[in-house]
């Protein structure tokens, strides 16, 4: 008998023996890529597992934080050691690890977020910002004064491009001739790149700024001119409450809740996930809006909001503020009616990406790399 | 020499084997007890940490071929730098010399047409050459413009970094990643064969015991071995015996580069497929070596020792944060303490204590 | 875009990302000039940058922030100090281990302090009459915090006494032979000690600037690998002070330009200059036939033995 046979066995005997207590204990371990305390994307991961884990009896978790992306099968080794029968992975570069492991241990459950590879035990799941991010731009384009706004973004990857795209339709939406200039920083997480790109921006006029970077550092520097911005991934609401407009927030929680339960009670096995992948948005109340749970828009920012006008080709003379509203409750309508990727589009170089009347396919939001019109600065891999 | 109460201590040039090995072990063991105050500070029974930590990497098979894995970049880094170390060379760039060679293999493994059989070899043929390179520099470097080697070959990791990480946002982003900045997957025929059962890449293995036993036997047997250690003990002995510095310090260099280089192939055809931000691909194992290294007291075997040992502190990392459920900073603490703790104990292998005798004690003016 | 507001904007900028790299360097400088080298200013910074937080987030002041980040420097370098004066210890090994340590300490100790603004941050000054001035005003005199100015003080004062007093020549003489100077009656230990503290003392300014002045809060691994800016500055700089603030500053510039310029060069090209330029400038004093390598003390790295050679 070899090694390997072994250790399934004794695998085997695990799962077993777990199943056997009770189908319905579960224990959930999740593999991050950053510490905890980045106060972004592993952040809220890490507050969306405590509210779960607090939620439900039948639940205990653990959690890995700093994990390289190739050392991810070593840790989800050691977790199915440990006992857990659902493995969450939270970063697009533990794709392969997570598919190898998902082969190598056939009775546990594993999801993977932000990435497209699927199995029978394998999930993806995913709670997307994009259209968040074009009602933030409805609000910036009517606060800008100078026609600029900053946009400091980590990586150029469909991701980003997605939301700085959405971001500057919702610009042009209230002010057809405002820029939306970039600057990329090729890190998640770095304050000083953040505080230096933001000045470079300032430096080059931008008033209103938006971001993709896991600490508030953009908010701060730009609070400190006396330059309004919008929140990133966590509430970021105190670190300038007279600036901050609005933001984007994450509830990663309602994906692991609806997960968790649907494991629980058995909807979920380890023969059925292939086609399982969660693309959660607004109307799921995965992503909202808003610097601060329950704040949708700064009270400081409703009057001015409320003040701007537009004429709008399909509500006539409409106040920014209600047109935000209108948009908002579109997306949080789960039959939904409208979204910023409608087409006629046309990017930045004059070409038609979205035909007149069309949406963008699911395929092709999340591989998306043109840049809407509007968009100002270096944008590698544009087509 | 010096007298404490009954006692003498002595000093001596060359500490024994047994005394170095005891030493170390002695300063493993204080550093262990530290760090215990660590975990009972964080509410961890020390003993229930060391009984999980010992179960979990030694007690398993997995958690023994974790510990193999993380060692096999460390053995071919660590043997290299026991070449540079033995020619006084402060080569503070391995971890450069290892993306050096994960870049060259990256190269041959995506964009090299050649026959999938020779594909390995040329990858590790043209890690070892780019690693070469890149040692070679701060060498020539340090000879002709006596540029000190610890700062340029710090400097040339980050350099090699950027590279890196140039190479995979730009011009070698693979086009099925989906836009995320990684190179594409590697072909089959440049990846690496594991053993049975576990994910240890064994053909870089051998290669890193190997190099272990022919940098031993280079030192010990052959004329450029002698010379390496002539210059590295004595530059002006060197002079005198009609050695070429340059030329010996730059083979020193090629091999130690080299062997680091060989690691980063390990590294992308066996662990990750790809290559990806440089952080991942390697998590220190460069600046880890430098200690491996140095803990091997400059003998390439022991390197392989050395370097055994520090793959179980990596992996009783590992279990820390999962089993433990320690924050991952506590790694870093543990190994920094163990750092503190081994350099520490440094002075006591150059120091004998005794019962002074009389005479001994009288006479022994004459020392130091 | 016009020249004056480029000039403007990168000078300014130039001398806020600078300032955090001018108290490390000027400390490393100083601890070298004594013949130690400390690795560990990655991790003397981010100590100080935690404690100055901390502090500052307690008291409610930001000069107490800044005061516990120097302290808690100091105490760093100082264990730094005991392993290889003390001890004798492998100076590069044990300041690889600082910086291991003080990265993972102040995480631990950092859990919870992030996602909280600092309630009493260091803010800019506006400098009075000097301030109102056209170009100079903006690009000098208003967005800086105290911190940029007395940066500067310290080290027209650091380079007064490594070369103009007698203590300077003591420090100097240490660092360069350590034999010679022990046979005067020097106490090359003694010597060692101050140096090394006061280096420590100075990164961790440098740290507690980051968290309690340019980004007024704390997070985790916030100092973002300028400990190895400053190792490579120290050179760049040939361990004079004054030229360390030029040096300072022209690398803070080349970090803003990095973003400014982001459309025309590469970013990971301009990120690689700090390290290329350390190995040029080195390179290039050894073509000058600078006999001591671009000015290195002589005894730099080497432990030091009463009785060895």
């Amino acid at each position: 008998m070899n090694v390997r046979k072994l250790m399934l066995l004794a695998l085997a005997v695990t799962v077993v023996g777990s199943l056997g207590l009770g189908a319905q204990a579960i224990k959930a371990g999740f593999i991050y890529v950053g510490p905890i305390g980045d106060y972004g994307w592993t952040h809220a991961h890490d507050v969306a597992r405590r509210i779960v884990d607090e939620k439900y009896d039948w639940l205990s978790t653990v959690y890995v934080e700093s994990v390289p992306e190739g050392e991810v099968e070593t840790y989800i080794d050691q977790l199915v050691r440990q006992g857990c029968n659902v493995i969450f992975t939270t970063s697009f570069g533990f794709i392969d690890g997570t598919y190898a492991a998902a082969q190598r241990y056939p009775n546990v459950i594993f999801a993977h977020a932000s990435g497209f590879k699927r199995a029978p035990n394998m999930a993806t799941y995913m709670a997307d910002f994009y259209q968040v991010y074009y009602l933030n731009g409805l609000m910036a384009g009517a606060l800008t004064k100078t026609g600029k706004i900053g946009y400091v973004a980590a990586f150029p990857i469909p991701e980003l491009k997605r939301h700085i795209s959405a971001f500057t339709i919702g610009v042009r939406e209230v002010n057809p001739t405002a820029e939306v200039h970039v600057r990329w920083i090729y890190e998640w997480y770095n304050p000083a790149a953040a505080k230096e790109a933001t000045e470079a921006l300032i430096a080059e006029g931008c008033d209103v700024f938006a971001f993709t970077e896991d600490s508030p550092t953009v908010i701060q520097v730009a609070a400190e001119r006396g330059f309004t911005s919008f929140a990133h991934y966590s509430p970021m609401y105190v670190f300038a409450p007279d600036y901050v407009v609005s933001g984007q927030l994450v509830h990663w929680e309602v994906i692991y809740d609806d997960f968790l339960v649907k494991v629980h009670n058995g909807t979920y096995t380890t023969k059925n996930l292939a086609h399982v992948d969660y693309w959660w948005l607004m109307a799921q109340n995965a992503a909202s809006m808003g610097a601060e749970m329950g704040m949708p828009v700064n009270p400081k920012y409703v009057a001015p909001l409320k003040a701007f006008t537009v004429n709008h080709p399909q509500f006539g003379r409409i106040s920014v503020y209600d047109l935000v509203f209108l948009r908002y409750n579109q997306f949080a309508d789960p039959g939904i009616t409208f979204d910023p990727f409608e087409g006629p589009i046309y990017d930045r170089k004059g070409n038609l990406v979205v035909p007149k009347g069309m949406w963008m396919s699911y395929d092709h939001l999340i591989t998306m790399e043109w840049a809407a019109r509007g968009v100002v600065g270096p944008w590698p891999g544009e087509p | 020499m010096k007298r404490l109460g009954p006692f003498v201590l002595e000093r001596r040039l060359a500490p024994p084997r047994h005394v170095v090995f005891g030493v170390s072990l002695l300063a493993v063991v204080v550093a262990l007890l530290l760090a215990a105050l660590v975990f009972w500070a964080y509410g961890v029974s020390p003993v229930r940490a060391y009984s999980e930590i010992g179960r979990g990497t030694l007690g398993t098979v997995g958690g023994l071929s974790d510990i193999v894995r993380r060692a096999i970049p460390l053995i071919l880094c660590g043997v290299g730098l026991t070449l540079s170390f033995r020619a006084q060379f402060w080569n503070i760039g391995a971890e450069g010399q290892l993306l050096a060679g994960a870049v060259a293999a990256t190269g041959v493994a995506l964009f090299v047409r050649v026959p999938d059989g020779f594909r390995l070899p040329l990858m590790f043929l043209a890690g070892f050459s780019a690693g070469a390179v890149w040692a070679l520099i701060p060498a020539l470097l340090r000879v002709k413009l006596r540029v000190n080697e610890v700062i340029s070959t710090l400097m040339m990791n980050y350099i090699m970094a950027y590279i890196v990480e140039w190479l995979v946002h730009g011009p070698w982003k693979g086009p099925t990643m989906r836009g995320f900045a990684y190179t594409d997957m590697f072909p089959v025929a440049a990846r690496l064969p594991y053993l049975t059962g576990t994910r240890i890449h064994w053909p870089t293995l051998v290669v890193g015991v190997a190099a272990a036993i022919l940098v031993a036997l280079l030192l010990a047997r052959t004329r450029l071995g002698y010379e390496i250690r002539v210059v590295g003990q004595s530059p002006d002995a060197a002079r005198y015996a009609g050695i070429n510095f340059t030329t010996v310090l730059a083979l020193a260099l090629v091999v130690s580069g080299g062997l680091a280089a060989l690691a980063g192939v390990g590294e992308v055809a066996g662990v990750h497929w790809r290559l990806r931000s440089p952080g991942h691909v390697s998590m220190g194992y460069g600046y880890t070596a430098i200690i491996v290294a140095w803990l091997a007291r400059g003998s390439p075997l022991a390197a392989i020792f050395t370097a055994l040992l520090f793959g179980l502190i990596f992996a009783a990392g590992d279990l820390m944060k999962t089993t433990l459920g320690l924050p991952f900073q506590i790694t870093g603490v543990f190994n920094g303490l163990i750092l503190f703790s081994l350099i520490s104990s440094d002075l006591l292998m150059y120091w004998r204590v005794r019962l002074a005798s009389k005479e001994k004690a009288w006479t022994g003016q004459a020392g130091s | 875009m016009d020249w004056t507001s480029w000039l403007v904007g990168t000078v300014s900028r130039a001398l806020a990302f600078g300032v955090p790299l001018l108290w490390g360097t000027l400390g490393e400088i100083y601890a070298e000039r004594s013949g130690i080298v400390n690795l560990g200013v990655e991790g003397m910074m981010i100590l100080g940058a935690y404690a100055g937080f901390a502090v500052a987030q307690t008291y409610g002041h930001p000069g107490w922030g800044l005061l516990a980040a120097a302290a808690v420097g100091m105490v760093a370098a100082l264990w730094h100090a005991f392993l290889t004066v003390t001890l004798r210890a492998n100076q590069y090994v044990s300041g690889l281990a600082l910086t291991l340590f003080g990265l993972g300490l102040a995480g631990l100790l950092g859990r919870g302090w992030e996602g909280r603004p600092l309630r009493a941050p260091l803010g800019s000054l506006a400098v009075p009459v000097l301030g109102d001035l056209p170009v100079l005003g903006p690009m000098l005199f208003r967005d800086q915090t105290v911190l940029t100015y007395l940066g500067i003080v310290a080290a027209l004062v650091l380079w007064i006494v490594l070369f103009r007093t007698r203590w300077g020549i003591v420090v100097r003489s240490v660092g360069e032979s350590p034999a010679t100077a022990d046979a005067v009656g020097i106490h090359v230990g003694l010597v060692r000690y101050l140096c090394v503290a006061v280096g420590g003392l100075l990164a961790g300014v440098g740290g507690g600037y980051l968290s309690v002045a340019y980004r007024p809060s704390w997070t985790e691994g916030m100092t973002a690998g300028m400990g190895w800016i400053v190792i490579a500055l120290t050179i760049f700089a040939s361990w004079n002070p004054l030229r360390a603030i030029w040096g300072a500053f022209f690398f803070g510039a080349l970090y803003h330009l990095s973003f400014r310029l982001q459309a025309y060069v590469s970013p990971e090209l301009l990120k690689m200059m700090p390290y290329a330029f350390a190995i040029l400038v080195l390179a290039v004093s050894g073509f000058g036939g600078a006999r001591r390598r671009g000015g290195a003390p002589g005894a730099l790295g080497l432990p030091y033995v009463r009785g060895e050679r």
